[in-house]
């Protein structure tokens, strides 16, 4: 014997899972406009779970077509939300694909780890901090380990 | 006249949308648009305040009444925020004339109109839309600074406040699924049948971490020392200042209102005290001023939260006392950063470059680490007695862990008071040393001086925040208000 799965539970279950991938699209991927992409899909499956929370399933779209009496009606608040919320979500999202071509240009890549390293790196600069381990070579070819606070720093930046 | 609450909410947006209109055609015209509204909403508050409008009262938008329709809820604390919001956003607005400012002046008033809609708002939708809203001003305005990386710590920064707003976002429907109303007084009415179980505490935790992203709660506070090191230093100081706090309040009118669960309580206690560990340590080991400031934000926000898990009243003015203190001296402090910002090094005998720089900044030092007489004291010290009184041990390690910071704190903060005042390295000019720019100063300073004023009227100060703060925990007040006062207002 099967259990019956409801249509209901099928999208209960699509609402958390692409919010799951999403999420876990944003921590794992290294490429930035992946982590926007997956944060995209973890909006869908928010936006998702918003609708389905004020879904009924016997009735229909709440549009009043005759006065009196009328059938049960969907409740159009979260529907309404929705939309706001997928507003919000595209100029987001434009934003940070604005963003990302400016990055690109000025460092060329995209890469989340190169992009934080740049970044920490011209923090410092700015800062007039100065960098006695160099960011590029590796620290286990000195003759002498390096000073131990500096290279935490730099490992600081990654996370 | 209480409806002519929504100005200070619908000005400042027109004049966001208005401003870079006029200001193709006229920039002399411009440039007075964004100070004249922001000086009419502090008036309108102002007023507000002054008048002894009965408080708290409801405004219902658009002629439903609750929960229908939407509401504004005025008690005292929106109050006080929302003139903060105004306050703070004439003190920091960028007042250089030029096409690329007109840009910042819009986004400066779209952040100061969403804001005010955090502070006023009754409705958990309309916090959610007004919470993005500050976010993409936030956003351009890190940008504008226009640095690489700036750039990249506004992404980064996007991406993790995305993920809050999915989380936020999550909660709210799981809140609207189990209850079909969003509106913060109705909730309140349904919460103890509805909410008191694993769902409601699910919606809770989510919303913490979903909306604790601006609050710089722990896990998700890396963007923090990276943004405070690239935005303008006016941006930062509003941010940390105000922005995050706003965040607070949030989290506070849902405890208040809806979650009383003590396992919500429990969780924040925790991450409130891992923030002040990992944000003072932090703060400890920078090697620069904006983020040795920006990591302490943390720590004192962490402080903050410790607080807001305390259930009783004490707790809630405990609260208020350690966020407006922090208000007060973060955005002084941030002014300070505005030429002081690089590296803690090159402050080696700045003192004698701007000695009125540095004496503000011992002052903010000396009432951040609680020096009695000044007001940083009596914050802690409203703490400190309101942790001592509880039982549960989690709360005696909130206040080990909260003494040991305020000594952390002490060592990091007079080590630059020692560099500032110490003799200046030999082969550096005196005119080489840095020093805050004039406006920054001058800022800087009216906030030293509302320090002060605040010490010298202690007891007025004490008396007014526990009135606002026992207005702010009493969640009969809220629905009874929302509920009776909205039908005549329209």
């Amino acid at each position: 014997m099967m259990p019956e799965i409801s249509l209901e539970l099928i999208l209960y279950t699509t609402a958390l899972g692409l919010i799951s991938i999403g999420l876990a699209g944003v921590v794992l991927s290294r490429h930035l406009f992946r982590m926007v992409l997956a944060l995209v899909i973890a909006e869908a499956g928010a936006n998702l779970m918003l609708v389905l929370a004020g879904y009924r399933w016997d009735a229909v779209a709440p549009i009043l077509t005759t006065l009196g009496e009328h059938p049960p009606m969907v409740d159009p608040v979260p529907q309404a939300m929705v939309l706001t919320a997928i507003v919000i979500g595209v100029g987001i999202q434009a934003l940070a694909v604005s963003i990302l071509i400016r990055i690109r240009q000025r460092y060329g890549t995209l890469d989340r780890s190169q992009v934080a390293e740049r970044m920490d790196a011209e923090i410092a600069d700015t800062a007039g901090i100065p960098r006695d381990v160099s960011q590029e070579s590796p620290l286990g070819e000195r003759p002498l380990p390096s000073l131990p606070d500096s290279t935490v720093e730099i490992r600081g930046g990654h996370s | 006249m209480s409806d002519l609450i929504v100005l200070p909410l619908v000005l400042p947006l027109f004049g966001a949308f208005l401003l870079p209109i006029v200001m193709r055609t006229s920039i002399s015209i411009g440039a007075w648009i964004g100070p004249a509204i922001l000086a009419y909403g502090c008036w309108i508050l102002g007023d507000q305040w002054m008048s002894g409008t009965a408080l708290p009262f409801s405004l219902a938008i658009g002629g439903f009444a609750p929960p229908m329709g939407i509401n504004l809820y005025i008690d005292s604390l929106a109050l006080l925020f929302a003139f903060a919001v105004q306050l703070l956003g004439l003190l920091f607005w960028p007042f250089k004339i030029d096409q690329e400012t007109a840009r910042r002046q819009a986004l400066m008033l779209l952040l100061v109109a969403a804001s005010t809609g955090l502070a006023l708002s009754g409705d958990l939708f309309n916090l959610y839309v007004f919470y993005e809203l500050v976010a993409v001003a936030t956003f351009g305005l890190i940008a504008a600074s226009g640095s690489s990386a700036a750039y990249a710590s506004t992404i980064r920064y996007l991406i993790l406040s995305g993920i809050g707003s999915v989380l936020t976002l999550l909660g709210i429907a799981l809140i609207y699924s189990q209850t079909g109303t969003l509106n913060l007084a109705h909730l309140a009415q349904l919460a103890p049948e509805q909410l008191n179980n694993k769902l409601g505490l699910t919606a809770f935790l989510t919303i913490l971490i979903g909306v604790g992203v601006k609050a710089e709660l722990f896990p998700v506070n890396t963007w923090a020392p990276e943004v405070y090191a690239t935005a303008a230093s006016r941006v930062s100081a509003f941010l940390a200042g105000l922005v995050s706090k706003l965040a607070l309040l949030i989290i506070l009118r849902l405890l208040v209102l809806i979650f009383h669960q003590p396992e919500a309580v429990q969780v924040m206690l925790v991450l409130g005290i891992l923030g002040v560990i990992t944000g003072e340590l932090a703060a400890w080991r920078a090697k620069d001023v904006r983020r040795m400031l920006a990591f302490s934000s943390i720590g004192q926000l962490g402080m903050i939260f410790i607080a807001l898990a305390i259930p009783e009243q004490g707790g809630l003015l405990a609260v208020l006392a350690l966020t407006f203190h922090h208000l007060l001296i973060k955005s002084g402090l941030f002014m300070l950063a505005d030429g002081w910002g690089g590296a803690i090094e090159k402050l080696r005998g700045a003192a004698k470059r701007s000695p009125l720089a540095a004496a503000i900044f011992v002052l903010f030092s000396l009432s951040l680490i609680g020096m009695p007489p000044l007001p940083g004291f009596w914050a802690k010290f409203t703490l400190i007695t309101q942790l001592a009184a509880q039982t549960s041990p989690l709360y005696l390690i909130g206040l080990t862990v909260f003494l040991l910071a305020t000594v952390i704190e002490a060592a990091y903060l007079f080590r630059l008071a020692a560099l500032l005042y110490g003799p200046a390295a030999e082969d550096t000019p005196i005119d080489t040393i840095p020093k805050p720019a004039g406006l920054s100063l001058a800022t800087a300073s009216l906030f030293g001086i509302g320090l002060l004023a605040a010490a010298l009227f202690i007891t007025p100060v004490g008396d007014l925040l526990s009135h606002v703060a026992g207005q702010a925990a009493n969640a009969d007040l809220y629905i009874n208000t929302v509920f009776a006062g909205t039908g005549g207002s329209q």
